[in-house]
């Protein structure tokens, strides 16, 4: 009978599958926990307010680098006030400086340039620099660090 | 006596030298120079291989002690300077000849069926040989190298999907660290040699069994030994002395070590990556790079794009000439203007 020797053929056939994704199975959920491995578990960052100095130590037109716990910003005060920027170049994440004389935000990497509003005018960059929020008390200047 | 001879004759086989296994008649025209550019990579390779053991004795692959580590081999340790300079200009030669080889094949359109698979491995092969160049120079951990892995890391992580986990990946975290650092060591010491040597040896193998292109005017053939493997010697002996003299008239420098709180003024990197640096630096950002992408794409398919061109009658020759001419000048005008920063 034929439909005997097609069962035989079906049963092998069912049970190398099921072995055979098992072991798919297997060694997939193996490399995924390699790759886990490799890839580093992100650490999650609070929102916080930093103090960051009165208001009259920063000269007018100039714009002061800080580095807070590894984000690195420019605090620039001008006729407008005083505002807070990130210095990482939203092209590829070189670090832009502040050029008193031409009152523009430089990257040197690939000659991005930002406007004292942080606005992008010229070269590669794509958007503007991110901005973070100020917040005065009194005399004292505190800086928003968002959480990433 | 018939069974004598055929014994002598099996004996014959059994003591087959080990020139036989790779012995075959080679057309005339590998004997012309420009068809001899292919073998001075694979030298270099080698010469790369034992410069760059001998470098890792000494060089420490953490952010506090690379440069220093560089420095020392540069600056004190005996013969230091050769040896980092014998590597150095190893691989400055052997990208120049890659894109020689390359302009080569190119022009003579030796990729044409059935030796597209020939093309496509040498491109690879020069792919990995510029990530090479890539992990290779950020290991100085000067400012180029910083700035570099920090852009180059940025670049990859602009690709969609896949772009955000090869980013973490290859930084190890959010940002360039010394984590960043022991990985690029591991893919230029470890990784990608293995890698590099294993599609070497591929792309040799698939140009043998493929067989060469057939050239114009080149009837002859000459054997593998001695003929062609004298012939690669010599030049072998050549080129080294060539790289010896180099490295003494240029010896290597070292430039200031990273600042990572602020950009230096220039941070053009090595001339083989000046022609894409200055292209990302003149056009939009996401507009260059899927430019960069594009134009590598094509590089690799370019046979089968030769083929399709010629099935309808374009005069590929000519048009190989012409895209050779704009390309090379392309990058030329692109290395000028980085001269200028």
């Amino acid at each position: 009978m034929a439909v005997v020797h097609d069962d035989i053929g079906r049963r092998r056939f069912l049970s190398q599958a099921v072995m055979g994704f098992g072991m798919l199975f297997g060694i997939g959920t193996l490399s995924f926990r390699f790759l886990q491995f490799l890839l580093p578990t992100e650490a999650r960052r609070e929102s916080e307010t930093v103090l960051i100095g009165a208001e009259s130590r920063i000269p007018l037109g100039e714009a002061v680098p800080m580095d807070l716990g590894g984000r690195k910003i420019l605090v620039l005060r001008t006729e407008e006030g005083v505002a807070a920027f990130s210095r990482r170049c939203t092209d590829l994440g070189c670090l832009v400086s502040w050029n008193k004389e031409r009152s523009q935000f430089i990257c040197p990497c690939h000659q991005g340039t930002f406007d004292r509003t942080g606005l992008n005018i010229a070269g590669p960059p794509p958007r503007p620099l991110d901005r973070l929020q100020i917040v005065k008390r009194g005399e004292q200047l505190y800086v928003n660090i968002q959480a990433t | 006596m018939a069974s004598t001879v055929s014994e002598n004759v099996k004996k014959e086989q059994d003591e087959k030298s080990w020139v036989d296994y790779i012995q075959k008649d080679l057309p005339q025209h590998l004997d012309w120079w420009p068809y001899t550019l292919g073998a001075l990579p694979l030298t270099l390779f080698g010469l790369l291989v034992g410069t760059g053991l001998l470098l890792t004795f000494y060089y420490v692959p953490s952010p506090e002690r690379a440069y220093e580590s560089v420095d020392q081999i540069t600056n004190e340790i005996y013969l230091g300077w050769f040896v980092r300079g014998l590597h150095k200009t190893s691989v400055d030669l052997m990208i120049l000849f890659l894109f020689f080889h390359v302009i080569r094949v190119f022009i003579t359109r030796a990729y044409r069926t059935p030796g597209e698979l020939k093309w496509v491995s040498g491109s690879i092969v020069l792919f990995v040989t510029l990530a090479m160049g890539f992990t290779g120079y950020s290991l100085i951990f000067d400012n180029v190298s910083y700035w570099g892995m920090t852009v180059v890391t940025n670049m990859i992580g602009t690709l969609p999907v896949i772009g955000t986990p090869l980013l973490h990946l290859l930084r190890g975290g959010e940002e360039v660290s010394g984590v960043t650092l022991l990985r690029l060591y591991d893919l230029h010491t470890k990784l990608l040699p293995v890698l590099l040597g294993g599609l070497v040896l591929g792309h040799v193998v698939i140009v043998r069994l493929l067989g060469f292109a057939e050239v114009k005017g080149s009837r002859g053939f000459h054997s593998f030994y001695p003929e062609h493997t004298l012939k690669m010697g010599a030049i072998a002996a050549g080129l080294l002395l060539l790289i010896v003299n180099i490295v003494m008239i240029f010896p290597p420098l070292l430039g200031p070590a990273a600042n990572v709180q602020e950009v230096a003024s220039d941070v053009s990197p090595p001339w083989y990556f000046s022609a894409p640096f200055m292209w990302i630096t003149l056009l939009p950002g996401p507009l260059a790079l899927w430019s960069l992408l594009g134009f590598a794409g094509l590089f690799v398919v370019y046979p089968f794009l030769d083929r399709v061109l010629d099935e309808r009658g374009w005069p590929m020759e000519i048009v190989n000439a012409l895209v050779a001419a704009a390309v090379v000048s392309a990058m030329a005008g692109l290395m000028y203007l980085d001269t200028l920063m």
